[in-house]
């Protein structure tokens, strides 16, 4: 099958290349949607869905930075911390300040600044991503830690909370956001030079410095774009809960690296996709809300995602035999 | 001549030890704001008495295999005293054992350990504290409507005994239907998720009965994002929550006294030093914050004094 | 066998090998101990040699399955989830080394279902842990119903607090694995087959030889370590308790790469490991001694890490 695609058609383009590598995905998404709708009468209902998704926003933005550094066949372990600090900052600077408009950009800032640390200390530095990340979560932590000193930073102006909890034409406004950073991160990954480079390190790092990708520049790059995505899941955050505390951040470390698992990017880097790790986003929260909708006892829960992870992968690895075996 | 020589050393040296006294405090966390004012409570005691805190946190949160590390550190610098709040109250009962053999004296404070030799506990009455709270909230409903419980870790001692407070005072009250029990894990965040599901199945909820603050303030977040209205009360007594309280947002929370168990705990700990008489036990009887009385709260820990010792033990 | 090209791994001791870790920890040792009266004393280096036991034995075998470019994230979960069958048997059973043996056979079948995962399916093992990690938590939760399972038992008490010869038992342990591994990784087949795996795992697969089974075998080890270390984190606490070493895995991955020890080409270092799980001991201590605040504790852990890594990064350089 050829892809002949007109200017205009390029985004549509990036989103339907997307949409075949996640076909499975999306059908084992509407699996679990089904079993739901027949386990409780809770599931199908508009505002439940809504939840579903806008639980599923927060988790896809961090994931979605997440993706483009697994392309390249890196980690980010740091970026829970990252939401930690980023929250944190944001919130005294609005506090201060009084301006959600400048707490918003020091949030975001703050992000970008950890990314770009982890960024020099993987390409600069040739540190594993694996360590060098995990290193960088316990400064992190240890930074907000100190500056927090136990406090909770609370109540923030109505204008920056509708960013969390607000609502247009009936939707969640983080869903909006997480459908324009969908679209963003696909085209970028599929159709610009920066996205074919990334996939193009973690396909073969070495050919792709000997076809002239500049590595560092472009690994510098990902990390940033991944602390600058923790930062603003932090405002979305902050905005949701309308307070900051030092530890929020870590819970959503692991799944947010199994979102993307799950969604199909692997680890080796150079497989993947941005939607895929909205559909994997998706197919967590489902499995989360299913629980609470039925009281199933939270200890389940590692459990439950635990199994879901190995399961998506190992369906993965067997299509992509097959693929392999056609050739 | 000498005894005058003799009077001011004895004075110099037993100045250099009022100074000199080090009291360990052993906290769960850095994060939970009960433990930075338990924290803050310790200092502003030690400082009215001249002595001097250290602070142990283990750098994981409530992880065990820290605490014991500490404590192992900790009776080797051999610090006059130990104000003791365990991450687990039987997991660290080993921890408690190497202190005792080191024969340092240590106050047990907030968390009652299962074992091991204690000067004495300071803590709050769970039980009592979950039931009056959520007594003040049924009586401020009419005795009637519907509630649901926010439950905090549910195998936590803390839990368990507010949880038991919150069922007897639905006894009381059978006009009272009880919706639903579920834990938000003392989560704000996961409180909220819970609140946004639980709304989702129950058109009406007349009132929640959170088991700490966070989750009290979580489910006020759900609850105002949802357009619902419903009254919201927690436990703890959180500077957060008493703003709650002032703004009109949250009906009342339980007084933990975080602030007055850390002074207790280290008043006592300097007074056995000091070889004063010290109770065995003070257990802070339950009060509720609400409206009406929020005003002595309403004051930064970091600017709260402790109260005075006979004033801490006679409550 | 012989005709595959295989890297000689290099064994001798140099000074341009010496990982920034050891140079870390040399600065360690003298700043505590200038600083800290209490630092270089017996009951406080007994104190640092019984606090790193469990992470050594989680860091050795995890240097292993590091050399065959994987990583075991499952290994702090299965190590709670057998300290609570070690537990629950000691209660309901009274015998120490029938709650032993439950301890090592959960860690067996973790490492089991994680080796032949990682090696029949090919599926990364980082995916592979994630996932398992998972499974073993939430057991973990589910049997003890989030409770501690407290232990009365004198034998095992005395495996953390008895001793052998003036020396405690734990570091009798911890000696022990060390010397197997040693032994196991030098001196045998098994060994040789960890660098190669690293090195060349398809050269390898494509001369016939049955390098799964090795790379299993990589795997099981790790679990079953974990299950050794069971007894001991069991014995400290005389509980079991489903969340206590929670993250381990991560503090053990650290070490094992501090020491030296490489996510590529089979490359690694069993003395590297040592040091880089001594130098977190004696760093905790140090700053515990030091009454060092925790936030900046925390710091000083992850700059400990990128510190370690930033010295070789400049030595890789040179």
């Amino acid at each position: 099958m050829s892809f002949a695609l007109s200017k205009p058609g390029r985004f549509i383009g990036a989103l339907t290349a997307d949409l075949k590598t996640i076909a499975y995905r999306l059908a084992a998404a509407m699996v679990i949607c089904v079993i739901l709708t027949f386990a409780s009468d809770a599931f199908l209902t508009t505002n439940n869905l809504l939840n579903v998704l806008r639980q599923a926003s927060l988790l896809f933005l961090l994931a979605s930075g997440l993706t483009l550094v697994i392309l390249t066949a890196g980690l980010d372990l740091s970026v829970g911390a990252n939401i930690g600090l980023s929250a944190c900052i944001a919130a005294s600077v609005m506090k201060l300040s009084g301006s959600a408009l400048l707490g918003a950009a020091s949030g975001v800032g703050v992000g970008m600044c950890i990314g770009v640390a982890n960024g020099l200390l993987v390409a600069l530095m040739r540190m594993p991503p694996f360590i060098a990340t995990y290193g960088m979560l316990w400064v992190v932590h240890g930074i907000t830690f100190w500056y927090m000193a136990g406090t909770t930073i609370y109540g923030f102006p109505s204008a920056f909370r509708a960013l969390g909890s607000g609502y247009f034409l009936g939707v969640p406004i983080p869903v909006y956001l997480m459908f324009v950073f969908l679209t963003l991160g696909a085209f970028f990954a599929q159709r610009t030079t920066y996205g074919q480079e990334i996939y193009a390190i973690g396909a073969n790092r070495e050919s792709a410095r000997l076809s002239g990708v500049p590595i560092a520049r472009r690994l510098i790059l990902v990390y940033t774009v991944s602390g600058a995505m923790a930062g603003l899941a932090s405002l979305v955050f902050l905005a949701r809960m309308n307070s900051a505390e030092g530890d929020i951040g870590e819970a959503f470390t692991l799944p947010a690296i199994a979102a993307v698992l799950i969604g199909g990017t692997s680890l080796f880097g150079g497989v993947g996709t941005v939607s895929g790790t909205l559909v994997g986003a998706l197919i967590l929260t489902l499995v989360l809300n299913g629980m609470n909708l039925l009281t199933l006892d939270a200890s389940w829960q590692p459990l439950v995602t635990g199994v879901i992870v190995i399961l998506a992968v190992f369906l993965d690895t067997l299509t992509r035999k097959r693929a392999e075996a056609r050739k | 001549m000498n005894k005058i020589f003799l009077t001011a050393a004895i004075m110099l040296s037993t100045a250099a030890q009022a100074d000199g006294e080090k009291i360990a405090v052993f906290t769960k966390n850095l994060t939970n704001p009960l433990f930075q004012v338990e924290r803050l409570g310790a200092e502003s005691a030690a400082k009215q008495m001249g002595a001097t805190v250290q602070h142990y946190v283990p750098t994981k949160p409530d992880s065990i295999p820290e605490q014991m590390s500490q404590i192992e550190d900790v009776a080797v610098k051999r610090p006059n005293a130990i104000v003791f709040i365990p991450v687990d109250p039987k997991a660290m009962v080993p921890g408690i054992a190497k202190i005792n053999a080191a024969n340092i004296p240590v106050v047990n404070v907030t968390d009652r350990a299962a074992g091991g030799k204690f000067v004495s506990f300071i803590g709050a009455d769970d039980y009592s504290l979950g039931l009056e709270t959520a007594r003040f909230l049924l009586k401020a409903m009419g005795g009637k409507g519907n509630v649901v419980i926010m439950e905090g870790v549910k195998a936590s001692l803390t839990n368990i005994d507010r949880v038991r407070g919150f069922k007897k005072a639905l006894e009381e009250n059978p006009g009272v239907k009880l919706l639903a029990q579920q834990p938000g894990n003392y989560q704000r965040l996961q409180a909220l998720q819970v609140m946004e599901n639980l709304m989702q199945t129950f058109p009406q909820i007349d009132g929640v009965i959170a088991a700490n603050d966070a989750m009290a303030t979580g489910v006020i977040e759900a609850m105002e994002a949802a357009n619902r209205k419903g009254l919201v009360v927690g436990i703890n007594g959180t500077k957060e929550a008493i703003d709650a309280i002032k703004a009109g947002k949250m009906l009342a929370s339980g007084d933990y006294a975080g602030f007055e168990q850390g002074c207790l705990g280290t008043m006592v700990a300097i007074r056995e030093l000091h070889k004063l008489p010290v109770p065995k036990e003070v257990v802070f009887p339950a009060s509720v914050i609400h409206k009406g009385n929020y005003q002595p709260y309403d004051v930064a820990a970091e600017q709260r004094a402790c109260p005075k010792y006979e004033d801490l033990i006679k409550k | 066998m012989n005709e595959i090209a295989m890297d000689e791994p290099s064994r001798s001791f140099s000074l341009a090998r010496v990982p920034g870790v050891a140079w870390i920890l040399g600065v360690l040792l003298i700043g505590f101990t200038a600083f800290s009266r209490d630092f270089l004393t017996g009951p406080n280096l007994h104190n640092i040699g019984l606090q790193s036991v469990i992470l050594l034995i989680l860091a050795l075998p995890q240097t292993m399955i590091i050399m065959t470019e994987g990583v075991d994230i499952a290994m702090g979960a299965v190590l709670t989830l057998a300290s609570v069958m070690l537990a629950w048997v000691l209660v309901h059973n009274g015998s120490l080394p029938l709650a032993l043996a439950a301890a090592l056979a959960t860690g067996l079948m973790f490492g089991l279902a994680n080796g032949m995962l990682v090696a029949l399916l090919k599926m990364p093992p980082f995916v592979v842990t994630l996932g398992t990690m998972g499974v073993a938590q939430g057991l973990a939760l589910i049997v003890t119903d989030g409770q501690s399972i407290v232990v009365n038992s004198d034998a095992l008490q005395a495996v953390y607090g008895g001793s052998l010869a003036g020396m405690p038992l734990p570091l009798l342990i911890a000696v022990a694995v060390y010397a197997f591994s040693h032994v196991l990784l030098y001196h045998t087949r098994f060994g040789t087959y960890v660098f190669a795996l690293g090195g060349n795992a398809e050269a390898l697969k494509l001369a016939g030889i049955r390098a799964n089974a090795y790379l299993i075998g990589v795997y099981v080890l790790g679990g079953l370590m974990a299950g050794l270390a069971a007894l001991i984190l069991t014995a400290r606490m005389s509980s079991g308790h489903p969340t206590s070493a929670i993250g381990m895995e991560f503090d053990a991955i650290a070490a094992v790469v501090v020491g030296g020890t490489s996510f590529e080409h089979g490359k690694g270092w069993l003395f590297g490991t040592l040091l880089g799980v001594v130098a977190v001991g004696v760093l905790r201590n140090g700053l515990n001694l030091l009454a060092i605040p925790s936030s900046a504790q925390v710091a000083c852990i992850g700059l400990l890490v990128i510190v370690a890594l930033f010295i070789d990064g400049l030595k890789g350089k040179q």
